[in-house]
């Protein structure tokens, strides 16, 4: 492209500031970084408007050189621009310097290893001393600018890799002693000895004479990147003097100068305070800051250096000093001020936010200051607003709000009114002639009858709801203050309703200390005016938000009431949404009527539908589930179908998912009376579970099927009754039941598991024969006994015994079922096993190690059963 | 300590944007490092176009507050101070410093060399102060003697190379930009060493010192039983040194007559070298006593080039200058006015104008007018609905002046009349302004003698002293009126 001409440039410069990423990515984009290198060097074009060039780039280098290698290209070609400019004056040497400087350090590429950046820190360095450099760089005359602007420049490159001019500060020193412009090289000198002590302090290593190597780096002799790579050629977060960052993260470990460098230190520090008067005020306090956060870490380098400056510090109005103040008293708190120097700094910052000669934004600042003052000896909790304990309510006496403040100077002094009443409270009233907590309450009165302007901007009625929210924030303990702001509130919702979206946003982020009673006041106040009225929508919309099970009828009666002017879909989905707090809310008796109602009459086929849904889920679900079910999540109604949008968040509830076991069943002691044997089981549960049904089955068609056992609830830790599980075999045989579980859970969603089966022992089914008529038990068993045959079996068999003998045996084993007993001999034994079977036995005769057991039954297919469970007993135990 | 960019951002209400970006400056190495040191909390600066509208969104200066927006009218979303939290982009760019002033919204995002989450306080973070000298010196400068849009625009076009100079990489190194264009075109003066980085050049010429004090005051009076009046005199010492040599010094005493009020409240130029604890410990915050220091307040400094302003002070006079009353009573569609005003005589009755301004707002225009003045005439401003009582030069012999009348209003129309969201029902407020030339209510006064110039040649010394009101109210005594707390404390403290 040949060269443009100042008007296209204009009209190209224009449409890139315009939106750079959207000139960028149009067809002229990828040609500018390198069209405007080049037209630097054409005779053509103007002074000025290369130097509007050069300020693009100083802007927007990102976009010009997208990455490392284009923008150390284009800093060597802004550098041989530099070289070959004429030798007269031009406007063209400083904003090249900067540019050259922005895009090497903004593009990434100052290192070692980059040609421009060892061309570019040699000149910078040379330029700053003052030295001549030949005639290329322009007349005498723009030395002095341009030694300041190498400053500048080298400045800016020790910023973005601390520790570059590490090498330089005797150097620096020197010069600075010598004729070079005050402030650039102060401002200099300051942060490349902060870097270098944090970089020296993180290394463990000392200042190793670095302040006083006084030479220059040769020219074109190579430069010392050693302290700049120990910085890990990152930025780190630098240590912030302020007290609440900890020591550790703040990367200043205490650094131990010999006491020879300590001298040289003070020497150096001395030197940057004792000519600080010759800066402006905004660089006195870069100074400060620097100083503050250079000698922060250092041990034996008391701050009282700084002590000749405070006196005229403290008396100006301007902001940066003050807070330099303020930034070396976090730093370093008792050592530098004194409690007298505290008390008056803590009083020239009160007046200064008040001070009526300066602007609002400065008191606003200075107000933050003073709630987060750095106190000596702070009481409260580090990180929390609080007024600063010298900081009593005579100093606040002008600090207070009033409602001709802007929004954002209420709510600071209000912050500052609440803290003091808070306090207040803490003195319990010792009958002081002024009353914070009454001039609250008339201030928030007085915002409210602001708010409740009709058609007032809506920021007045934001002020009202923000001051209302912080007050509850700061003294949500103080009914005092709650009980009047509750009622104004309520009378400012009667005024007007149209505040309905602010009162739910409140409602939705103070505790219950506002939140209790001023849902209560406002379903009240809504409640108490029910037919048709303007602000229906709004009293629908706060009703939704505060219907709760409390005076339900009153609240169906403003709905029922409300139902007739519901005529369109907005204020029906409205209604309906208050119906379903009230299902949510558990109420039931009056919103079935309510809701079967609507069913019927609204005009909307969509209304309808909703209301039939609730009508059925009420029908349907008890209380907790309609709770769950209707959960908290709805999204807001789709213009299509609100029924679409409530279904996505019940379907989920409303169906049985399958879930782990979150319960162990076990069959516990047998019971062994009654008509059926019933297996006592017992249950441990893992989680809270509700209404619990247990579902057994048998396998194979033994026993009759059975019924489900309910419980309703079972907790973890607390031991639960044994539940009673009749069994009806049909055959007398053990066997497996398959156990599943139906549960609600504590979310209110309901589950199914499968449990692992359970067992049913042989001798879970045995059942003693009623009782024997008195006194002739023998004869009532040969009765039994010789009853078996024919058609039953017979069969003699050793059943061996234990250690514990026969008796033990028995008694553990038989004892319900035992009819005559000749202990420890001889055992006669009955047994009755359902449907209509028996087992009789003889246990006789017994020897050392087992008792000979005759055996009698009716139901030859027990016998094997029998013969299995009586060899099992002693092992049973 | 440093800006990543600066903006300057007309306010037009009733176009579609509602504002136009008139100046931004970006500063690319100071993103660097911001990208650094915010780690994963770092959000970039937006394009002009989406900062214009997440500002004035921000500031509520779009003209569409109709609906409750959550991000912007929730009660949570607090903002204490003139920093703010955009949403662009999907993050949240935080801190930027905004706030309005003359139509123009002066912003800027300083760098914070830490993680911003979560955010640390506003006063741990060096850019802040930084941020608000950078615009209250662009603002400064833009309103120094500015008449009219054209000037606007000049030195709106100067500020791009004004910049250059005075923040070339974001770290700000003089707030005052009318010292850098100084600096530009001083540029081939020879520098002599150890001069101060606040003074390009030095100044050739008849050596003349000017001292220009200036008492506003201030007052809110209700004329009721409970509610204390107030009125506090603020004052403001402007100096204009004109001698010859790189740091003259100068010392200026202000003196005050022997029943002379007290100032108290003291800011100095940065430019005072040493100040008297006297000085620095008098203050408003104290109980007045006898003992309370009162001068003559000695000032040693180096001046600047230009005209500074040596010392802010307030003072507090035993009575306000002009004591009145208002009584505005509503009937139906016309109010009933009377207003009494009563010049204290200790004050000088030589006004440059005087004049009480009686707004009557949320209303309609006024349609008829019946009045009677006992001195002075009274302007009615129908469309405005607003009366003007005119006093001019002096108060009659009593002292003592009143205007009664009647004043009836057609139907309101919301675009036309004033809405005051003060001034609500019965709730109105009388302001007075006026000007009295060669005065001070505190009868401070910087005696020509009480000069000290230690430079070569002696300087002829101007002195000159004036008395304006500002924020001058009276308040309808017949209806509540807003009071501060010093008003309720004021009265327990008399009775």
């Amino acid at each position: 492209m040949g060269p443009l001409s100042r008007e296209t440039w204009a009209q190209r410069l224009g449409a890139f500031r315009a939106s750079p990423s959207a000139f960028m990515a149009g067809p002229e984009g990828e040609d500018l970084g390198r069209d405007l290198l080049n037209e630097l060097r054409s005779e053509k074009l103007s002074e000025q408007t290369k130097v509007s060039l050069l300020a693009l780039s100083l802007e927007y280098p990102a976009q010009l050189w997208p990455d490392a290698a284009a923008a150390e290209a284009a800093a060597t070609s802004l550098l041989d621009t530099l070289v070959l400019l004429p030798p007269r004056p031009s406007a063209l040497r400083r904003p090249l310097l900067l540019a050259a400087t922005t895009a090497l350090a903004a593009g990434d590429a100052l290192g070692p290893t980059s040609g421009a950046s060892r061309r570019l820190l040699p000149l910078l360095l040379g330029l700053a001393s003052g030295r001549d450099l030949g005639r290329g760089f322009g007349p005498a005359s723009e030395q002095r600018p341009l030694q300041a602007t190498a400053c500048e420049c080298l400045r800016e490159l020790e910023s973005c890799k601390p520790g570059l001019l590490g090498g330089c500060l005797g150097l620096l020193r020197s010069l600075l002693g010598q004729e070079g412009p005050v402030q650039p090289l102060s401002l200099l000198l300051a942060l490349a000895l902060r870097n270098t002590l944090v970089i020296q302090a993180r290394a463990r290593a000392g200042l190793q004479g670095l302040l006083v190597a006084g030479d220059m780096p040769a020219a074109g002799g190579p430069w010392n990147w050693t302290l700049a790579e120990e910085a890990d050629a990152h930025l780190q977060p630098q240590a912030p003097s302020w007290p609440a960052a900890e020591e550790e993260e703040c990367g200043l470990a205490v650094l131990e100068p010999s006491p020879e460098e300590a001298r040289e230190l003070r020497a150096a520090v001395a030197q940057l305070l004792d000519t600080s008067y010759l800066l402006t005020p905004v660089a006195q306090a870069q100074l400060l800051w620097l100083l503050g956060w250079a000698l922060r870490g250092l041990r034996g380098q008391p701050p009282v250096l700084f002590k000749p400056q405070l006196v005229r510090l403290l008396g100006t109005a301007q902001l940066t000093l003050l807070h330099a103040v303020l930034a070396l008293k976090a730093a370093f708190g008792e050592a530098l001020f004194t409690a007298q120097d505290e008390a008056l700094l803590l009083r020239r910052l009160t007046l200064a936010a008040q001070h009526p000669a300066l602007p609002l934004p400065a008191h606003l600042f200075y107000l933050h200051c003073l709630l987060n003052f750095p106190e000596n000896c702070p009481l409260g909790p580090t990180g929390e607003e609080t007024a600063p304990l010298l900081l009593g309510p005579r100093l606040c006496r002008g600090l207070l709000p009033s409602l001709l403040h802007d929004p954002s100077a209420l709510l600071a002094h209000l912050h500052l009114l609440c803290l003091l009443c808070a306090e207040d409270e803490e003195k319990e009233e010792k009958g002081q002639d002024w009353c914070p907590r009454h001039y609250l309450g008339e201030l928030l009165a007085g915002l409210r009858q602001r708010a409740a302007l009709h058609g007032g901007p809506r920021a007045l009625a934001t002020l009202c709801f923000q001051a209302s929210y912080l007050v509850v924030h700061c003294l949500a303990t103080q009914p005092t203050v709650l009980t009047p702001l509750t009622h104004g509130l309520a009378r400012l919702y009667r005024a007007r309703p149209a505040l309905a979206p602010h009162f739910v946003d409140l409602l939705d982020r103070v505790g219950p200390e506002l939140g209790e009673p001023l849902r209560t006041a406002l379903r009240q106040e809504v409640v108490s005016r029910p037919g048709r009225d303007e602000a229906l929508r709004w009293h629908l919309q706060i009703l939704s938000k505060v219907a709760d099970g409390k005076a339900p009828s009153a609240t169906l009666g403003f709905l029922r009431a409300a139902a007739a002017h519901c005529t369109d879909w907005g204020l029906q989905q409205a209604l309906l949404q208050v119906c379903r707090a009230l299902l949510r809310a558990g109420v039931g008796e009056g919103l079935a009527d309510l809701l079967q109602a609507l069913a019927r009459q609204l005009e909307d086929p969509d209304g309808r539908d909703r209301a039939r849904l609730y009508y059925i889920l009420l029908a349907h679900l008890a209380g907790p589930k309609l709770g769950v079910a209707l959960g908290p999540s709805l999204a807001a109604p789709a213009l299509t179908s609100s029924l679409v949008a409530e279904n996505q968040g019940f379907a989920a509830v409303l169906m049985v998912q399958e879930a782990p076991a979150p319960m162990r069943l076990s069959v516990g002691p047998r019971r062994a009376a009654g008509p059926v044997p019933v297996l006592q089981l017992q249950v441990e549960v893992l989680e809270p579970l509700y209404s619990v049904e247990l579902r057994f089955r048998v396998e194979g068609q033994l026993y009759a099927p059975l019924g489900a056992v309910h419980v309703p609830c079972l907790l973890p830790g607390r031991p639960c009754r044994p539940l009673h599980l009749p069994l009806q075999p049909r055959r007398p045989a053990p066997a497996q039941l398959a156990v599943r579980a139906l549960f609600a859970t504590p979310a209110g969603l309901t589950c199914h598991a499968h449990l692992p089966p359970l067992p049913v022992n042989f001798a879970d089914l045995f059942l003693p024969f009623p009782r024997a008529p008195d006194g002739d038990k023998q004869g009532f068993f040969e009765e039994l006994w010789d009853s078996c045959l024919p058609e039953g079996a017979e069969s003699r068999l050793w059943c061996p015994l234990g250690p514990q003998g026969l008796e033990a045996l028995v008694a553990r084993h038989l004892d319900p079922f035992v009819v005559v007993a000749q202990p420890p001999t001889s055992y006669h034994v009955a047994i009755r096993l359902p449907p209509a079977s028996r087992l009789l036995l003889r246990l006789e005769a017994a020897q050392g190690d087992g008792v000979p057991v005759a055996l009698r039954t009716d139901d030859w297919a027990v016998l094997p059963l029998a013969g299995d469970y009586l060899r099992g007993l002693s092992a049973a135990v | 300590m440093a800006q990543r960019a600066v903006w300057l951002i007309s306010h037009e209400p009733g176009t579609p944007l509602c504002g136009t970006v008139r100046f931004s400056r970006r500063y690319p190495t100071v993103e660097k490092r911001a990208r650094v040191f915010n780690g994963t909390s770092y959000v970039p600066i937006p394009e002009d176009g989406p900062f214009l509208k997440a500002l004035l969104f921000e500031l509520r200066l779009l003209d569409d507050d109709k609906d409750f927006v959550e991000s912007r009218d929730s009660c949570s979303h607090i903002n204490k101070t003139s920093v703010y939290g955009l949403l662009v982009g999907g993050g949240e760019l935080w801190p930027v410093v905004a706030f309005l002033k003359n139509n123009m919204i002066y912003a800027c995002v300083p760098l914070v060399e830490q993680t911003l989450s979560p955010r640390p306080p506003l006063i741990s973070i060096s850019g802040i102060s930084q941020s608000f000298e950078l615009l209250f010196g662009i603002q400064d400068f833009l309103h120094l003697g500015q008449k009219n849009d054209t000037e606007l625009n000049t030195k709106l076009n100067q500020l791009p190379d004004l910049l250059l100079q005075a923040c070339p990489f974001g770290t700000l190194l003089d707030a005052n930009l009318q010292n850098s264009l100084d600096s530009i075109n001083f540029a081939s003066v020879t520098h002599p060493q150890k001069q101060p980085a606040w003074k390009v050049g030095t100044y050739k010429g008849k050596p003349q010192v000017s001292i220009s004090i200036t008492e506003k005051v201030k007052s809110m009076q209700y004329d009721k039983q409970d509610i204390a009046d107030t009125w506090q005199v603020v004052g403001a010492v402007t100096c204009k040194c004109d001698l010859e040599g790189i740091m003259p010094n100068v010392t200026i005493s202000l003196s005050l007559p022997t029943n002379g009020s007290p100032l108290q409240d003291i800011l100095v130029h940065p430019c005072v070298t040493s100040l008297d604890s006297a000085i620095l410990t008098s203050s408003s915050i104290d109980a007045m006593d006898d003992s309370a220091f009162s001068g003559p307040y000695k000032f040693p400094f180096t001046p600047p080039l230009e005209s500074f302003n040596l010392c802010y002070y307030t003072s507090q006079v035993p009575v306000p200058p002009i004591l009145g009353f208002y009584q505005m009573k509503e009937e139906e569609i016309q109010v009933k006015i009377t207003v009494n005003l009563k010049l204290h005589e200790s004050v000088k009755n030589n006004f440059e104008f005087c004049e009480a301004r009686i707004p009557f707002y949320n209303r309609g225009p006024i349609t008829h007018v019946e009045y009677k003045v006992s001195f002075g005439q009274l302007e009615v401003f129908r469309e405005k609905s607003l009366l003007i009582w005119i006093i001019g030069q002096k108060f009659p012999k009593s002292m003592e002046i009143s205007l009664s009348g009647t004043v009836t209003f057609g139907a309101k129309s919301h675009e036309k009349q004033p809405f005051d969201e003060i001034c609500i029902g019965g709730t109105a407020y009388l302001k007075l302004h006026f000007k009295i030339l060669d005065y001070t209510l505190t009868g401070c006064y910087a005696d020509q003698h009480s000069v000290q110039v230690f430079a070569s040649g002696k300087p002829k010394i101007n002195t000159h002293r004036k008395l304006i009101s500002s924020d001058y109210y009276i308040w309808n005594s017949k209806a509540p009126a807003p009071i501060t707390y010093g008003s309720l404390l004021l009265v327990r403290c008399h009775n």
